[in-house]
């Protein structure tokens, strides 16, 4: 700033001392040589007046040698000269202001000498008798006039210089003096200079404009950190170097990997094959799906390229933890695989026994025992089919049938009824004991739960011992409790009984369909209520149902 | 000019940690060739460690063009150098894991741990090589002080297999072709072993500047 400033004065000083200087010497110079050439006339004139009255003698008088008077005859010749012998002059007509004074009766001119330093200055007269007198006189030049007035002039310029460093180094102070003033951050209304308004008007428009952008951006990080953070789902967003762009903290927790450092290539979190191909697949362009097993659990791994200008320009990949599903689907599959199995069984049995009898290998005194297997694995089959039935109807959400309020003590009261002569055969003794309690539920069902526990404990029991139905009504709501004293169930199983199919004794000894205990478990699920399960081997085992309370 | 350089810097890190896991997949898959007996993985195996060669070329390549086009100095040069030092270790290691892959169709591990430790010393030394990528990746410098301290386990393990495959030899002389071989697994696994060693002490000079030979 300073040094503009200093440049400006010091091209305006130097612009006006040179300006002035031509101006004065042009003009004065013009001015004075018209003075010069005025008085020459008059004196011209006035030798010319003393010449006519006297002749030669005049000039032989002698008058002050201040100018030059040189007197030509009309053919040229010097007749006579103050300054110089007329004898060594040559021929003066064709000077240019002798010929117009002897054309036109007077003239003048002015010619440099030969170093340009002095000029000269003529006026010629013709005299009556032809003769032209002319005086001269010498002035200095325009350029030495120049000349002689260089060195004050640069004495001048040095001053302007200093003037203008000085002036410039001050005023740029002042000028810069109210701009630095200005408070970038926070522009007040207060300005010097109103020239800067519009400026620093803008500069506070620009401030909102940027401190609202960045808020709303800081808004929208936040917004997606805190739904990517929350997301049980992990997140991982690469670039097409495989560097981590973004990522969320259920990435990091499902790979089971540590944050990456800026610009850290997305396989220092995982390099497992699985994985890597995922990357690849998706940098190149191509969506891919796969299942990384790992200790701690299954992912599946979902990669999508992210297309930017026609061209792949990253990956998404999202990890989700899917070892629950993994495992329902391997149970479903033990299920569909012990079903196959279950079904199987009793009809590779009828089936045996048919051919027999069909090919009459059968004495006809046996024929009610053979028939007598089929009737039995048939119901079997039945059996274990009816209990599918059940199973799968809860599953859906169970049967259509209305709720009404079932007393259990009825319920148990049926069940007992109808498994009395089960009991019988396996010589175990059934009692009920406790009051009426009621319950919420579907009456069939409630009635199958209590059926199923009473069956298992008459199954799964000695010949001679008992089986002990309690009803009551708690705070917690009705309670049906069904004691054995049975072969017990060891603690390792406790947790697998209600499994579909899972049986404690392996060689199905004690026939039943294995589906039992999940029947209660489902249907106990569906009405809300709770199982419990207490047992030691060899002794016997106590399930609970614990029904949820009538609000009403 | 200094982007560039980064760029390819990075970009030779995850070379590295690709051959690394390539690395990984060989001797995975050589070990479970050779203790589930199955031979189809075998071919994985040798699958990995062309793979393993044909990167050991690229990453050489890069390494190479980055010394002479950047001329790097201090941390980058180590790197760098260390970078070429690895990939050589890595290369073995895939190769041995190829050799043990090809063994597995004359050799049968016998069953039951008690007899024979070449399951927990594959197991070992699966562990040391997944490690010293780890700190490689992670610029974990106890990791990779870890795995050099494991490699003493490896060697003892490799000696009591020696010593357990004189005593069947010795016990029944029809062991004798197969013992052989597999004191052949055992000593490249030995190696193997040796060699991500070789890649922590290369890791541990990339980081602090001074490698552990010279302590």
């Amino acid at each position: 700033m300073t040094k503009r400033i200093f440049r400006a004065t010091l091209t305006v000083a130097l612009t006006v001392l040179l300006a002035s200087l031509v101006l004065i010497v042009g003009v004065l110079h013009g001015y004075f040589q018209d003075r010069v050439l005025e008085e020459l006339a008059s004196r011209t004139s006035y030798i010319a007046l003393g010449i006519e009255h006297e002749g030669m003698a005049y000039l032989e008088d002698g008058f002050p040698n201040d100018c030059r008077v040189t007197w030509v005859a009309a053919d040229g010749a010097v007749l006579w000269d103050n300054r110089e012998d007329p004898a060594k002059m040559e021929n003066h007509a064709d000077r240019s202001e002798v010929h117009e004074a002897l054309v036109l009766g007077r003239g003048h001119a002015a010619r440099y000498s030969d170093t340009l330093s002095q000029k000269t200055l003529y006026y010629a007269l013709r005299l009556s008798d032809g003769s032209v007198l002319r005086v001269s006189d010498t002035q200095y030049s325009v350029w030495m006039l120049v000349l002689q007035a260089l060195q004050p002039v640069a004495l001048v310029m040095v001053l302007a210089f200093c003037l203008a460093l000085w002036l410039a180094g001050r005023l740029a102070r002042q000028l810069v003096e109210p701009i630095n003033a200005v408070d970038l951050n926070d522009p007040g209304d207060e300005i010097d200079y109103e020239e800067l308004a519009p400026l620093v008007g803008k500069l506070r428009s620009q401030k909102r404009q940027i401190s609202r952008q960045m808020e709303d951006l800081r808004r929208q990080r936040e917004e997606f950190a805190a739904i990517t953070g929350n997301m049980s789902e992990g997140l991982l967003v690469i670039d097409r170097d495989t560097r981590v762009l973004s990522y969320n903290a259920a990435a990091l927790r499902l790979l089971n990997a540590q944050a990456p450092a800026e610009g850290e290539s997305v396989l220092t979190l995982n390099r497992e094959p699985g994985f890597r191909r995922c990357v690849e697949e998706a940098l190149a362009g191509r969506r891919r799906e796969e299942l990384l097993e790992r200790e701690d659990g299954c992912r599946r791994l979902f990669a999508s390229p992210v297309e930017l200008d026609g061209q792949t320009g990253g990956a998404v990949i999202i990890v989700l933890d899917v070892t629950e599903q993994e495992q329902r689907e391997a149970l479903r599959r033990e299920f569909t695989a012990n079903v196959s199995h279950e079904l199987k069984t009793p009809l590779t049995a009828i089936l045996g026994t048919a051919e027999i009898l069909e090919n009459g290998m059968v004495k006809a005194g046996d024929i009610p025992h053979f028939a007598g297997n089929i009737h039995r694995e048939a119901q079997r089959l039945i059996g274990l089919v009816n209990d599918i039935i059940k199973l799968s109807r809860l599953d859906e959400g169970g049967p259509t049938a209305q709720w009404e309020t079932v007393d259990l003590h009825d319920a148990a009261e049926e069940v007992l009824r109808q498994l009395a002569p089960a009991a019988e055969n396996k010589q175990v003794t059934m009692t009920l004991e406790g009051g009426p309690a009621c319950a919420r539920g579907v009456p069939q069902i409630v009635e199958e739960l209590i059926y199923n526990l009473c069956d298992n404990a008459i199954a799964y029991n000695r010949p001679g011992g008992s089986v002990t139905v309690t009803v009551a009504d708690t705070p917690e709501g009705g309670r049906v409790t069904v004691r054995d004293t049975g072969i017990g169930i060891p603690p390792e199983a406790q947790t697998r009984v209600f499994e579909r199919f899972y049986r404690v004794d392996k060689s199905h000894s004690s026939g039943g369909t294995g589906l039992g205990l999940s029947i209660v478990k489902h249907g106990a699920a569906y009405l809300g209520a709770r199982v419990e399960l207490e047992s030691e081997p060899g002794k016997g085992s106590t399930f609970t149902l614990v029904f949820p309370k009538i609000t009403e | 000019m200094r982007n560039k350089f980064d760029e390819q810097l990075k970009r030779l890190h995850v070379e590295l940690i690709q051959m690394g896991a390539a690395c990984e997949d060989a001797i995975s898959a050589a070990a479970e060739a050779l203790l589930k007996g199955d031979v189809s993985l075998a071919s994985a195996a040798v699958e990995s460690e062309r793979e393993l060669d044909r990167r050991e070329r690229d990453v050489e390549n890069l390494c190479l063009k980055l010394l002479l086009q950047q001329q790097p100095v201090a941390r980058d040069l180590r790197e760098i150098s260390a970078a070429l030092k690895m990939i050589s270790d890595l290369e073995r290691i895939g190769d041995q894991a190829a050799d043990i892959a090809e063994l597995t169709s004359y050799v049968r591990v016998p069953d039951g741990s008690g007899v024979l430790h070449i399951a927990d010393m594959t197991r070992a030394v699966i562990g040391m090589v997944t490690d010293s990528v780890d700190s490689f990746v992670k610029k974990d410098l106890e990791l990779a002080r870890s795995v050099c301290a494991a490699d003493d386990r490896v060697d003892e393990l490799f000696s009591q297999v020696k010593q357990e495959l004189i005593d069947m030899i010795a016990s029944d002389a029809a062991w004798g072709q197969q013992g052989l071989d597999l004191l052949m697994v055992a000593k490249y696994l030995e190696r193997i072993g040796d060699h991500a060693t070789n890649v922590a002490e290369w890791v541990e000079y990339s980081i602090t500047g001074v490698h552990p030979s010279n302590n």
